[in-house]
């Protein structure tokens, strides 16, 4: 930590000292010595200097466009936890730096997302970025805070956000494991489960069913169906004609609100009786059970994080609740605590040097505190800037609200069967 | 087998009623007044906020609500006409286009401020009730929709050959300057014409909330299958533009079935490029009826 902090320093005199003498040595004496006196009263005071300055953190979530409705709440929380770190005495290290949120509307669009990302963070001077919610976005976000050298930590589960990037971090589940947890759960619900898995062809849908496919066979669960279907459609009746025609048990649908809504009512209409695995995205929020009302009961679901996971994540959920009159939703959550990861890396980075916070989050290693709100309760990222420990949960829609229900050591209710 | 191929053929048929009545409205204002408007979606949106906020805070069941949309957008329609684009008919298309574009995003954004962009649903006893006959199942909310909007385009067909405005209707569609010169008012029959295409977005805003979530940008959904299906069914032309609807509505679903779930949009527009490339008028024909 002390090195971090004296390196700057030392290689600012180094470049005082070594080029201007050789070139202009008598003539601009004075300059000279003027610079080398402001380089080292910069390195003896580095952290008032530099206190004053609150550190922006970037924030990208998409508060128009189709997945407004998600950004608006994943915003509510950014604020949220942003406030929490101020008033329990911003970044100490920076001698208590209060933190300065920078909101940009990516307009669930990925080419302003591209443009939004590039502006934010030439426009400002930020340490580190959390975005997008959806893993569309999120890639192409990720893509231009790479080239820029700043740390973007990201819920998003597309697992292309691990490769060939060094300045990515997801600290929670990958699309693959929320596969791995799915196919489980369907076993609990049937001995010989027949799944149909449909989802929406983008980049969030064709990941996390991907991995359905791949990991089936070893989980012992039966695909009878697998089908890609675009997003928005204006009638799911000829997709769950399919489903229906497929003789599964068990239907797995990767999708957002809208169209899941007109998937489960349309299902209901068929009479098909069949458990339904939601997984993600729509599934999880509030708004869901606020749409589909009691149809949504016993339906269960995977997240990357719950309310109900740990008394930090409940004390959060409170607060939330209180501002915004809804439960704390995935991935709304699950920012709070990357934002006190942002901090536990600013804390031992000591600089808001975008540079210096990824080394920081690299290293981050976290057990307690709001910072390891995540299933499992540890945080440590690998290589490839995956939470080593990472792990979704399975949930299920129990009177109303989102209970965590498998694995085990995460359930907080037991699983209702259909 | 063909159970299944029935039943995607009455999804279709179904979900193509709704279609019918958003490609009708633009099919007319094209027809009558020779602009397109971009912004009937908006429109489709407005019906359903319309019907939504009745059912939420007055109790009144969707379908009835169809009352109030109805007029009020033919209200909206005949103002739109009479005070906006009444200005821009010229000899210049841009400022037309420009025009409903803009209304287009003015009202879009407007939802998303006044009503925010969640998804808002409407439960009804029928919601989520079907008929089922052998082994085919009929959404009964759906089917409501479905005959609605038949009876509707019915009454609009009616209304188009009988009635003295109607027939001055067509005659503008024909031939605007002819007609204008036999005495008809344009401005009177552009304003009908407005009201009664806004009018029908409304019913299918209204039709739809029992089984779809209004929210600000659903109207962008309803658009495109409505500028298909006039473009298919000849510009300007009533029946063209129902039939080519019902069609598009199977074709999607069968696409769906047979092709993948992804497709079905493939299989319409594959449907649209060949009938231009044999029929280049549409499947209406050359003449505006």
């Amino acid at each position: 930590m002390k090195k971090d902090r004296k390196d700057p320093v030392s290689a600012n005199n180094a470049g005082v000292d070594l080029t201007r003498p050789k070139r202009q040595s008598r003539r601009r004496f004075l300059q000279k010595t003027g610079g080398i006196l402001a380089a080292s009263a910069f390195g003896a005071v580095p952290l008032r200097g530099w206190a004053a300055d609150p550190v922006n953190i970037g924030a990208l979530y998409p508060t128009t466009g189709s997945m407004a409705q998600i950004g608006i709440g994943c915003v509510a929380a950014a604020r949220l936890a942003i406030e929490m770190v101020n008033d329990a005495g911003g970044i100490k290290s920076l001698g208590g730096a209060k933190l300065n949120l920078i909101l940009s509307d990516v307009q669930s669009d990925t080419t302003v997302t591209r443009t939004e990302t590039d502006r934010l963070i030439t426009g400002n001077k930020l340490s580190a970025i959390h975005g997008c919610f959806a893993s569309a976005l999120t890639l192409i976000a990720s893509e231009v805070a790479e080239r820029a050298k700043v740390p973007l930590i990201t819920g998003s589960s597309s697992d292309q956000l691990n490769k060939g990037r060094t300045y990515t971090f997801t600290p929670f589940a990958r699309a693959s494991q929320f596969a791995q947890a799915q196919l489980q759960m369907a076993k609990l619900v049937s001995d010989k489960p027949k799944v149909a898995v449909i989802f929406e062809n983008t980049a969030f849908g064709t990941s996390t069913s991907n991995g359905l496919k791949e990991l089936a066979p070893a989980e012992g669960v039966e695909i009878v169906m697998f089908e890609p279907y675009s997003a928005g459609f204006t009638d799911a009746s000829p997709l769950i004609n399919k489903v229906k025609s497929s003789g599964a048990n068990a239907l797995f649908s990767v999708s957002y609100l809208n169209d899941l809504i007109l998937i489960v009512r349309t299902v209901k209409q068929v009479g098909l009786n069949i458990a339904i695995n939601g997984g993600s995205g729509g599934f999880v929020i509030p708004d869901f059970y606020k749409n589909v009302g009691t149809l949504a009961e016993s339906l269960q679901g995977v997240a990357h994080w719950n309310h109900d996971m740990d008394p930090n994540a409940e004390k959060v959920n409170a607060e939330y609740k209180k501002r915004t009159g809804e439960f704390l939703f995935e991935y709304a959550g699950g920012l709070v605590a990357q934002t006190f990861m942002i901090v536990d890396a600013l804390e031992r980075a000591a600089s808001t040097d975008p540079q210096k916070v990824r080394a920081a989050l690299s290293s981050l290693d976290v057990s307690s505190g709001y910072a390891a709100m995540a299933p499992g309760g540890k945080v440590k990222f690998g290589p490839d800037g995956k939470n080593v420990y990472g792990r979704p949960v399975g949930v299920q829609w129990q009177s109303g609200d989102l209970a965590s229900v498998f694995p085990k050591e995460d359930a907080r209710k037991p699983l209702m069967k259909i | 087998m063909w159970e299944t191929v029935a039943q995607a053929v009455i999804n279709g048929l179904l979900i193509g009623g709704i279609y019918a009545l958003v490609s009708i409205g633009v099919t007319l204002i094209f027809g009558v007044v020779k602009i397109v408007n971009f912004a009937q979606g908006e429109f489709v949106m407005i019906g359903m906020y319309i019907s939504f906020f009745l059912s939420n805070q007055f109790g009144i069941d969707p379908l009835l609500s169809l009352l109030v949309s109805m007029p009020v957008l033919f209200v909206f329609g005949v103002l739109i006409q009479h005070f906006l684009i009444r200005r821009v008919l010229g000899p210049n298309d841009m400022p037309q286009i420009f025009l409903t574009f803009a209304l287009s995003l003015l009202l879009l954004n407007l939802a998303l401020m006044l009503f925010t962009a969640n998804y808002r649903t409407v439960h009804t006893s029928y919601s989520d009730e079907a008929l089922h006959i052998g082994g085919l199942y009929i959404p009964v909310a759906k089917l409501i929709a479905f005959v609605v909007a038949m009876l509707l385009s019915g009454a609009l067909w009616v209304f188009l050959h009988v009635t003295d405005l109607g027939k001055a209707m067509r005659a503008a569609a024909q031939n605007r300057d002819v007609a204008m010169l036999m005495g008809i008012n344009p401005n009177r029959v552009f304003c009908v014409a407005l009201g009664i295409a806004l009018a029908l977005a409304g019913a299918a805003g209204s039709l739809l909330m029992p089984f779809y979530s209004a929210y600000p940008f659903v109207g962008q959904v309803f658009v495109l299958m409505a500028f298909v299906a006039v473009v298919l069914g000849t510009l300007g032309n009533v029946i063209g533009a129902l039939i080519a609807s019902l069609m598009m509505g199977i074709a999607e679903s069968l696409g769906i079935q047979y092709v993948g779930a992804d497709s079905g949009l493939i299989v319409v527009f594959a449907m649209l490029l060949l009938t231009l490339a044999f029929k280049p008028t549409g499947l209406g024909g050359g003449k505006a009826r």
